[in-house]
C-alpha cells in the first residue's frame, strides 16, 4: 500500500478554535512533515480554510479526526500525492491560461 | 503519567476549554456581581437582626445561613439554567452555519464546561461572600458580647465590598481605591436605610 504524501482539503470551520490552534494539532500527528491553512473566505461565525498536509506517511482517518474535533467540516479533498516521492499535477494544454 | 504531569494536562484542557467558551469573562462579571447581592443581603439580614435586637448569636447563625444556602442555590440553579439556555442557543446557531452536529466536538465540550463552571461560580460567590460576613457570629462565645460581633461582621462585609470593587477597578484598569470606596458606598447605604427604618419604627 503506498504512502499519502500531500493531502489538499477544502474545510469549513468555526473561527474559534483558531487555525493557528488546529495547523499545532495537525502537525504533531504521526507521520505529518507540515501544515499549511490558509483562509481564503470569512463568514460571521465560520471561516472557509485551505489546508496542505506533507509528511511522509500521511492518515486521513486521523486528520478528518481532528478536524472534526475543531467542529469543521471536509468540504472536499482538492489534492492528494501519494508514493516514494511528491510530484505536482502536469501542464496539459487543455489547462486554463494562467499567465 | 504522574500525577503533577496529569494536573498539568487538566489545567491545559481546562485552559482551552476557556478559551474557547469564553469562560473567564462571564464567571468574572458572575462572581462579582453575585458575591455582591451575598454581602448585600446578609447586610440587611444582620440589620434586620440587629433592629430588632436579637442577641443570641445562634438565631442570627441559622438565619444567615439559611440565606447563605438560599442565595447558593439560587445563584447555581439560576445560571446553570439560563447559562444552559443561552449557550444551547448559541451552539445551534453554529451548527446551523456548519451543518454538522458540533455536540461532541471540542466547542460543544467547552459549552457544556462553561455552563458548569459558570454554575459554581454563580452559586458559590455569593454563598462564600455571605458566609465570610457571618464569621464573627461564630466566635461570640469569645468575646460574650454580640455587639462586637454585629460591628466586626458589618465591618468585614464593608471590608469584602471594598475589595471587591477594588477587583472590579483591576479589572477596568481604574483606581481601585475609588472602585472600592463605590462599592462600599452601597453597603453603607443599605447599612443607612436599615438604620432608619428602625428608628421610623417600621
Amino acid at each position: 500500500m503506498g504512502k499519502v504524501r500531500r493531502l489538499v482539503l477544502d474545510v469549513l470551520k468555526p473561527l474559534e478554535p483558531t487555525i493557528i490552534e488546529l495547523a499545532e494539532q495537525l502537525s504533531v500527528l504521526p507521520g505529518v512533515e507540515a501544515v499549511n491553512i490558509s483562509i481564503y473566505e470569512i463568514d460571521r461565525r465560520v471561516e472557509n480554510a485551505k489546508v496542505t498536509i506533507e509528511g511522509s506517511d500521511l492518515h486521513y482517518e486521523n486528520i478528518g479526526r481532528i478536524i472534526q474535533e475543531n467542529g469543521g467540516t471536509v468540504h472536499s479533498i482538492d489534492e492528494v500525492v501519494a508514493g516514494k516521492i511528491i510530484i505536482d499535477d502536469s501542464v496539459t494544454p487543455q489547462d486554463p491560461y494562467q499567465g | 503519567m504522574s500525577p503533577l504531569l496529569r494536573l498539568g494536562s487538566h489545567v491545559q484542557w481546562l485552559r482551552e476549554q476557556g478559551a474557547l467558551a469564553n469562560i473567564g469573562e462571564i464567571a468574572r462579571r458572575y462572581f462579582a456581581m453575585n458575591a455582591f447581592d451575598g454581602v448585600l443581603t446578609i447586610i440587611g439580614v444582620l440589620m434586620g437582626h440587629y433592629s430588632a435586637q436579637v442577641r443570641s448569636s445562634s438565631i442570627v447563625l441559622v438565619t444567615g445561613l439559611s440565606t447563605c444556602v438560599a442565595i447558593g442555590i439560587s445563584g447555581l440553579w439560576g445560571a446553570y439554567l439560563t447559562e444552559s439556555a443561552e449557550r444551547k442557543r448559541d451552539l445551534t446557531e453554529l451548527e446551523s452555519y456548519t451543518l454538522t452536529d458540533l455536540s461532541q466536538t471540542k466547542i460543544g465540550q467547552a459549552s457544556r464546561t462553561a455552563v458548569v463552571i459558570v454554575a459554581l461560580v454563580d452559586g458559590l460567590a455569593p454563598f462564600l461572600a455571605a458566609l465570610i460576613v457571618l464569621l464573627p457570629f461564630f466566635f461570640t462565645a469569645l468575646w460574650e458580647d454580640i455587639a462586637i460581633s454585629y460591628y466586626s461582621s458589618l465591618g468585614l462585609a464593608l471590608a469584602s465590598l471594598f475589595l471587591l470593587g477594588a477587583f472590579l477597578g483591576k479589572v477596568s484598569r481604574e483606581n481601585l481605591i475609588i472602585s472600592g470606596v463605590k462599592m462600599i458606598g452601597a453597603g453603607l447605604v443599605a447599612i443607612l436605610i436599615s438604620y432608619l427604618l428602625r428608628i421610623t419604627g417600621v
